[in-house]
């Protein structure tokens, strides 16, 4: 329908020449057909998407332009060149990629969505931030900006266990990868891009599929002549948010009141005089006020992507080779102090380079090598650890670092400041000590062969695939021990007095400590036959058939168990039959093998099949045809598994697992405690019954294109998932377990639907619009739980979402102490008037785990959403995306941002002693209950200077929404005239400028939304990115 | 199709072995008992479960220490989760120190108990074993199978019994077991101890590799202790727990006194006695080395009264324990020594009033009942003289209540002006004194200090150093029962059964002759106010309750002997008191100050059971009030 035919004088048995492109992205399309309508002869666009040919022929004629994936055209040609421009055709002809081959989308039964990498493309070096509100049927959501520890949280159709992973099987090329190594995935490499999501399209991987299956292919290059493409990014990067702390004045007035509201006779932590001198802003050392963010962040960073590939090939072979390298930078302050840079700084590089050769007319060889490396500098403990510390050392105590004065002259070192033991932690100390470097590589060579066994009978092929892959990790931290001092006044000269606190363990010079290393291999075959014939022009038969064999080895598994190899094995296949391209049906099939279970246990049969209904394609609809371009039924059943159902440690559940030296069993006996022996424990008591989740999954879905225009696609979808692993709780303490004994005993249940809008249109010549939007809902349910038989109903898990939360329902803060002793007994610490006040539920006149009942939305999802646009005009494009989540509440973590009290995360370790202060968020300080201002609905209780138990309970209070909506980028390009770079011999120049994070509308104000409970971590970035793409 | 048939049969009949990843030899159960050494460590897992008697924090806590009042410590900075007991702050969510299921400070004793059966279920195995030693270990833990089982009896009464291991596969009915009244509880650890006794050994003769372990004394003293539970009002027709049934009516707790099970608790007291003292077992007296002769009699029956626990494995013990040892940095004063302070000791927990009154006058008999000690003006300051000069600085003011107190006041507390005998300084004329007031050397430090200004001197190591920048401290194993505690059980037991009677007194002025004091009968004709109060069974069981109290006092006792004797309502329900440790003048930091207003309710004699364990198993009910 589009056609750009430009004033030239007409020709006769010339040559006519010209570019067939894309009608809507205008990317020139590479192996598009050109023939004249009546004549055999044809020929292919090349990489450019140009063709020529000689015709021998007086314009005008037709031109039949035809290319996989798009609508066929026929064109009167008048003039030459001329320039054809295709419609893509979701619904007709595009090749999607389903486990183990491919199939025409007009041809699908499972549910299977195809992402066109260019959707993919954000200013980031993390795929997986592309993908929330992207996809239909995909839930997603960030939780922290830290670059290399910034992976979004993903799920296909939202989370059906409660079991161990819940999350995607991810597949490139065939072979599976880490959420990691798919992060580090370079758009610019991808070929396709298929999320599986029903039983048809997963119950090929049995019992590796029940969490659906991403599916990536790499491009290969095609015949022709070399194609270079480049793509250059710079982008600056800030926090969307940043987190406000209280004053420091306000902070000591607070500490004081805190520790005085709880006890009177307390004695304070800062005097008057202290307090006074701060206000009236006197000496920064001797009445320090530090600023810590300000000491150690900066308020943006800037980094850069490349990526270069070359691709091109003659009639033997045929090459993709592409490089890209990725800076990432973190906001930390790098001081001038010391010569080593301590911010983060993440280098990932990839190089990839697949190779098709043609060994004979009928086979070919693949092979296809890889290879993705991160370089990384930064803080010892992450960057995310640099935030959370601020939030837990006190800002009136010591200044950062002192100066060198008089006194302090001949000192080699940085005069880091820190207080009484020295036992404070001084975030700026521990961020300039020193600095971890750590390396990935994963490196991955694959070898394919394909044979077409036409020779046997017709439509018949084999292939085979040989992959190994190396994974290794390690990192190195080198430090020194920083000096702390104290400043305990001036003296006569005016320097300050400062004492050197730590003399005996600071250190001047750099220690070196050993990290974690690991290394894997994996080794990967696969081997298919594959069948595909129609007969009688209305039968189309196929058939797959597929083996495979997997292996994956750990070095430094840490554990005999552990150490043992990771293996399956399984067999596959698939059958379809289609009538007329009108009614199909499909059967598949995994019969799979894992070896963390016990013989009996170890193979299972995943089968499923699906029925699909073309009515547009039925003779009747022709007349509906002009409005109702495209309309599909399908529906599939089947079984599909998941057995990963217990981390490294817990993987084979039928042994059991003693450990013969547990030195938490050890005793000591003699004269001088000198005979010790270590004991003996069991981790796990052997159950040969353990085996795979299994989950039933059913799928309708209906396929509606209006006026070649709107492509509308709804799937509603079930899942049933049984034998989930739990813990038995019903076995009481009193039989001495000394481990918790599992059984697949669970069951949960999801429902939901995944819709997806695509509208495309060339309003004018010049000027097109995209429009796209997808909405995802899923509905998670337990269905079979153990749990003892709950008098209180609403403790049972029956019929929660499997990540509902349960909690107490806070009234509102208690109004004085008699209040306290006069309402049903809360004993989880002191409880006095001002902190909160509970609802008793069951009435039993005491608070306790009886009393609580699901609180709000699950912390993951429900809702996922995301819409936009894209409009382009001649050679400008502008568009903008919209993402969002919504049936989702976090609680605030009311732990870590209790003031003045102490805190460490779960796994974290600091030496003995360390004092941690949490610091006073403002929110917290501008509305909390005190005595001269009894608000009983303040958001924060009674002020304490330590954890006070009572209001740190999961409550209705420190609840919030988690739903938000969020500009997510916004992107203009301007593409340059050709007559312009062809100048500098570049075939397209592109260049654009976009923005992520730009906006967002949420309830929830204290930080970033999407950050839920970790907004004291490392923030979410907003990216300003400026990119230039050029094909040559 | 050939090839395709091919491939599937070569996969099936490869699958198998290719999947079988774990080779022969993998660690079980089984290979702790295939050899001796292996099963050593078995036997010292047996051990590992013992609680930390000395520990006050994080694990295997002995809620004794803090639980109860004899420490009180800063609020904000100390949130020991035994001290949260003393607190009030036990519940049934999430109880303290539970040792049931195991959580908050504590492992699960039936975890202990598990492995116990484990042991005896396998040791016969063990093929390279002489037959004695087998005996001797399967005694051991026999032993210690009946303190696990005791160690639950005492913090919730009637428990459930674990006679055997349940299979981990066993059906839902037969682990929801229910509680064991309290009588077939207590018979149960007695045969099992009287069981374990037979192949114990009377004494251990490899000292060097095996002090510590259970011998036939500590059998019998646990014993005693056991059976003078059973006989005391906690457990003796304890009408509070008159509604406390197993759903099948099974009453928990027998309704009506027995005073038998006083004549039981009496037999094996002397029992134990009599072992002990043939296994040369007797009460202790500090003999002074080079370095301590010629220090006074004073200076010597003090600290025949600290060493008593602080020397290690010395003659009156009957069960230390070496896998318990005291953090002694918490309750040593900040320093003695005015040149050297620092903070490595965080002194952090105090003695509280209640506890220091205690103590009786030099004339043996209590404050408030000796004549000559002026109990009203005991708030009031006085200045020490030359006389005093073993116990208080000479010349320094401190309190009066401080002043004309028995030795055992001095040895067992620190406080401002108190002399301080060795930590380096053995001349006892030339003893450390403690300075106490804000701003004096000992006086309170950052945020952790002892709130009372009175410190358990009884618990620190005389030999203990302070130096610039650390604290050395001499460890010594626990004194989980020593000779003068069965003493006074046997005193207890015989006024329970007989009333008043030589025997008791007998056993109580041993006690008191080692502490420096004059006899009970001498004591309170002269000087008390109530002179016949030992010659009645309720006076005579209030001295030798007060005199438990005193003796025993920091060692894990007051706060389960208050329980025994029902008499914690009363005693944990008096205020915390303690000086104005924030003042620095005389006249301001000898005021006494209300620090916490204690209470104790009736449900806190037996520990709550988790909430979440009752759910679980509907069979097990609930301890009264909870």
């Amino acid at each position: 329908m589009c056609l750009y035919a430009q004033e030239t004088v007409p020709l006769v048995n010339s040559t006519l020449t010209g570019q067939v492109t894309d009608s809507l992205t205008h990317e020139p399309l590479i192996g598009a057909t050109v023939q004249i309508e009546g004549v055999t002869h044809s020929v292919q666009t090349d990489v450019d998407g140009n063709y020529s040919f000689v015709t021998g022929q007086k314009l005008p004629y037709t031109l039949i332009v035809s290319f996989v994936g798009y609508k066929t055209r026929k064109v009167v040609a008048n003039s030459s060149p001329l320039n054809i421009a295709l419609a893509s055709d979701a619904a007709l002809d595009e090749v999607v990629i389903v486990g183990f081959g491919t199939q025409k989308r007009t041809d699908m039964v499972g549910s299977v969505t195809s992402v066109k990498p260019n959707d993919l493309k954000v200013p980031s070096s993390n795929l997986t931030t592309a993908l929330a509100g992207r996809v239909a049927g995909v839930i997603a959501y960030q939780r922290s900006g830290e670059p290399g520890a910034d992976n979004a949280d993903f799920f296909i159709r939202g989370v059906t266990t409660f079991g161990y992973k819940v999350d995607p099987l991810i597949l490139v090329d065939n072979v599976e990868v880490t959420t990691t190594d798919f992060a580090r995935l370079q758009v610019d490499d991808i070929a396709s891009f298929s999320i599986m999501k029903d039983a048809t399209a997963t119950a090929i991987y049995g019992a590796r599929g029940a969490n659906g299956v991403i599916l990536v292919t790499t491009k290969e290059g095609k015949e022709g002549k070399v194609a270079i493409s480049l793509r250059l990014e710079n982008s600056v990067s800030q926090p969307t948010r940043d987190l406000e702390l209280a004053d420091p004045v306000t902070y000591m007035k607070l500490h004081n009141e805190a520790v005085l509201t709880r006890d009177p006779l307390g004695v304070l932590p800062y005097s008057d005089n202290k307090i006074d001198q701060t206000i009236a802003g006197a000496d920064p050392y001797l009445y320090p006020q530090t600023d810590w963010q300000q000491a150690l962040l900066k308020d943006r960073t800037v980094n850069q992507r490349a990526n270069l590939n070359i691709s091109g090939g003659g009639a033997v072979a045929r090459y993709f080779v592409s490089g890209a390298i990725n800076q990432d930078n973190g906001v930390l302050k790098v001081p001038n102090v010391s010569n080593f840079n301590n911010n983060i700084n993440l280098k990932s590089y990839s190089l990839r380079s697949n190779v098709n050769i043609n060994l004979s007319k009928s086979s070919e060889l693949s092979i296809r090598l890889h290879g993705a490396f991160d370089d990384y500098n930064g803080p010892i403990d992450g960057a995310t650890n640099v935030y959370r510390n601020i939030m837990r050392t006190n800002p009136v105590l010591f200044a950062p670092y002192y100066p060198i004065q008089e006194n302090t002259r001949f000192v080699k070192h940085i005069l880091f400041g820190n207080y009484g033991e020295a036992s404070y932690l001084n975030p700026y100390a521990d961020l300039v000590k020193g600095y971890k470097q750590y390396s990935r590589s994963n490196i991955l060579a694959q070898l394919e062969f394909k044979q077409d066994l036409k020779v046997l009978t017709e439509g018949l092929s084999f292939r085979a695939l040989f992959n190994t892959s190396r994974n290794a990790y390690f990192d190195v931290q080198r430090n020194y021990t920083p000096f702390y001092y104290q400043v305990n006044g001036l003296e006569e000269n005016g320097d300050y007095a400062l004492t050197l606190l730590n003399e005996e363990k600071g250190t001047e010079y750099l220690n070196y400590s050993e990290g974690q290393k690991t290394v894997q291999s994996v080794v990967y075959m696969e081997t298919a036959l594959n069948y595909n014939r129609t007969f009688a022009k209305k039968h189309t038969l196929s058939g797959l058939l597929v083996g495979i064999l997997r292996n994956r080895l750990t070095g430094n598994a840490g554990d005999l168990q552990q150490s043992l190899p990771y293996r399956n094995l399984g067999v596959s296949g698939r059958f379809t039959y289609a009538y007329n391209s009108t009614y199909f049906a499909e059967f598949n099939f995994g019969y799979n093998g894992s070896e963390r279970f016990y013989e009996n246990k170890r193979f299972g049969f995943f089968p499923s099949f699906g029925l699909a209904w073309t009515v547009s394609n039925e003779p009747f609809w022709e007349p509906l045809k002009e409005t109702v371009s495209n309309l599909r039924i399908r529906g599939t059943y089947g079984l599909v598994g998941n057995d990963d159902i217990g981390d490294a440690t817990t993987r084979f559940f039928y042994l059991s697992n003693v450990d013969m030296n547990d030195a938490d069993r050890s005793a000591t006996f003699g004269t001088n405690r000198n005979y010790s022996r270590t004991g003996v424990s069991i981790s796990r008591y052997s159950n040969p019954n353990i085996s795979w989740e299994r989950s039933k999954k059913a799928n309708l879905a209906l396929e509606l294109g209006l006026f070649n225009k709107v492509q509308l696609t709804a799937d509603f979808f079930q899942e049933r998932r049984s034998d989930i692993l739990m813990s038995r709780t019903n076995v009481p303490t009193s039989v001495g377990l000394s481990s918790t004994v599992y059984a697949n005993i669970g069951e949960a249940s999801n429902r939901g639907v995944d819709l997806s809008v695509d509208y495309a249109t060339n309003i004018t010549a010049d000027l097109w619009l995209q429009a796209r939007g997808n909405f995802t809902f899923a509905k998670s349910k337990y269905e079979v739980y153990e749990e003892p038989n709950y008098n209180e109903p609403w403790l049972s898990h029956i019929g929660q979402s499997l990540t509902q939360n349960w909690g107490f329902i806070a009234e509102r803060l208690f109004i004085d102490d008699e209040e306290v002793a006069n309402s049903p007994l809360q004993s989880f610490g002191e409880t006095r008037g001002g902190d909160l006040k509970y609802k008793d539920v069951n009435g039993d006149g005491q608070i306790t785990d009886l009393d609580k009942v699901p609180l709000g939305y699950p912390t993951t999802p429900e809702i996922n959403y995301g819409f936009g646009f894209s409009l382009g005009f001649k050679k400008w494009d502008i568009s903008a995306f919209f993402q969002g989540l919504a049936r989702e509440s976090f609680w605030i973590n009311t732990a870590a941002t209790s003031p003045f009290a102490s805190y460490t995360y779960e796994n974290e370790t600091f030496p003995a002693g360390t004092l941690l202060q949490n610091q006073l968020l403002k929110a917290y300080a501008d509305s909390h209950w005190s005595e001269d201002n009894q608000d009983l609905y303040a958001l924060w209780p009674r002020l304490s200077p330590t954890h006070n138990a009572n209001n740190e309970q999961t409550s209705s209070w420190f609840m919030r929404d988690g739903a938000f909506l969020r500009l997510k980028q916004v992107e203009l390009g301007y593409t340059l005239p050709e007559t312009t770079s062809k100048k500098a011999y570049i075939e397209k120049l592109r260049v654009y400028l976009n923005a992520t994070n730009l906006a967002l509308w949420s309830k929830f104000k204290l930080w970033d939304v999407e950050m839920a409970g970790n907004g004291l971590g490392y923030p979410i970035q907003r990216v300003f990115n400026i990119g230039l793409q050029a094909t040559f | 199709m050939k090839k395709l048939l091919f491939f599937a049969v070569f996969l099936i009949i490869n699958a198998c072995s290719y999947l079988d990843v774990v080779p022969d030899n993998v660690a079980t159960l089984e290979n702790a008992f295939t050899m001796r050494n292996t099963a050593e460590k078995f036997l010292f897992t047996c051990y590992s479960w013992l609680p930390n008697f000395a520990s006050l924090e994080n694990e295997k806590v002995n809620p004794a220490i803090l639980g109860g009042d004899e420490f009180w410590g800063t609020y904000g900075v100390n949130a020991q989760t035994s001290w949260r007991i003393a607190r009030g702050e036990q519940s049934v969510s999430g109880p303290l120190i539970n040792y049931w299921d195991g959580g908050d400070a504590a492992p699960s004793m039936y975890k202990a108990i598990r492995d116990c059966n484990i042991f005896l279920e396998n040791i016969g195995q063990v093929p390279d074993m002489q037959e004695a030693e087998r005996q001797r270990w399967i005694a051991e833990v026999t032993f210690l199978k009946a303190y696990y089982h005791f160690w639950l009896i005492r913090m919730y009464g009637p428990i459930i019994l674990s006679d055997t291991n349940l299979d981990i596969d066993a059906g839902i009915d037969e682990v929801r077991q229910s509680r064991t009244p309290i009588d077939s509880c207590v018979n149960y650890v007695v045969d099992l101890l009287d069981r374990a006794r037979i192949n114990l050994p009377t004494t251990i003769t490899n000292e060097s590799s095996e002090l510590g372990r259970i011998t036939q004394p500590i059998d019998l003293a646990i014993k005693a202790y056991v059976l003078t539970w059973a006989a005391s009002p906690i457990f003796n027709g304890n009408t509070d727990y008159a509604t406390m049934k197993n759903a099948d009516g099974t009453l928990l707790i027998d309704q009506t006194v027995n005073n038998e099970k006083w004549l039981r608790a009496l037999n094996a007291s002397k029992e134990a006695i009599d072992v002990a003292h043939s296994a040369g077992i007797g009460l202790y007296d500090y003999q002074p080395g080079n370095l301590q002769a010629g220090i006074s009699d004073t200076t010597r029956i003090q600290m025949s009264i600290r060493n008593v626990v602080a020397e290690r494995w010395n003659k009156e013990v009957i069960w230390a324990d070496p896998n318990s040892v005291l953090t002694q940095g918490w309750l040593t004063p900040r320093s003695w020594d005015p040149d050297k302070s620092n903070t490595n000791q965080s002194a952090r927990y105090g003695v509280p009033f209640k506890v220091v009154d205690l103590f009786y006058t030099q004339h043996g008999v209590p404050i408030e009942e000796d004549k000559t000690w002026d109990y009203a003006n005991r708030y009031g300051v006085k200045k020490a003289e030359y006389a005093d000069r073993y116990n208080i600085a000479n010349g320094y003011t401190t309190a009066v209540q401080n002043f004309d107190r028995e030795n055992r006041f001095y040895a067992d507390l620190g406080f401002d002006g108190g002399i301080w005998y060795g930590q380096g300084k053995y001349d006892d004329n030339k003893a450390w004194h403690l300075e106490a007031k804000n701003g004096q050397y000992t006086g309170i430090f950052s945020t952790n200090y002892n709130v009372t200004g009175y410190w358990p001197k009884k618990m620190i190591s005389y030999e203990n150093l302070v130096e610039a920048s650390a604290y050395v401290s001499e460890w010594y194993p626990w004194p989980v029962i020593r000779l003068a505690d069965l003493y006074l059980l046997y005193a207890e037991a015989a006024n329970e059964y007989y009333g008043p009677n030589d025997e008791s007194l007998d056993y109580l002025n041993k006690v008191r002759q080692r502490a420096g004091l004059e006899s009970v009968q001498s004591s309170w004709s002269n000087y008390s106010s109530l002179p016949d109060k030992y010659t009645s069974k309720e006076g005579l069981r209030a001295i030798v309750h007060r005199e438990r109290l005193i003796e025993l006092l920091f060692e894990g006792h007051r706060f389960w002997d208050l329980r025994r004797w029902k008499e914690a309502e009363i005693e944990l329900s008096k205020d915390v008191v303690g000086w104005s440790v924030q003042k620095g003048e005389i006249n301001d930091y000898y005021k006494p100050v209300v620090l916490f207003k204690q209470t104790f309710n009736k449900r806190e004699y037996l520990w709550p059971i988790k909430e979440n364990s009752i759910i679980v198993n509907r069979n097990l009910v609930q301890n009264t009030g909870w």
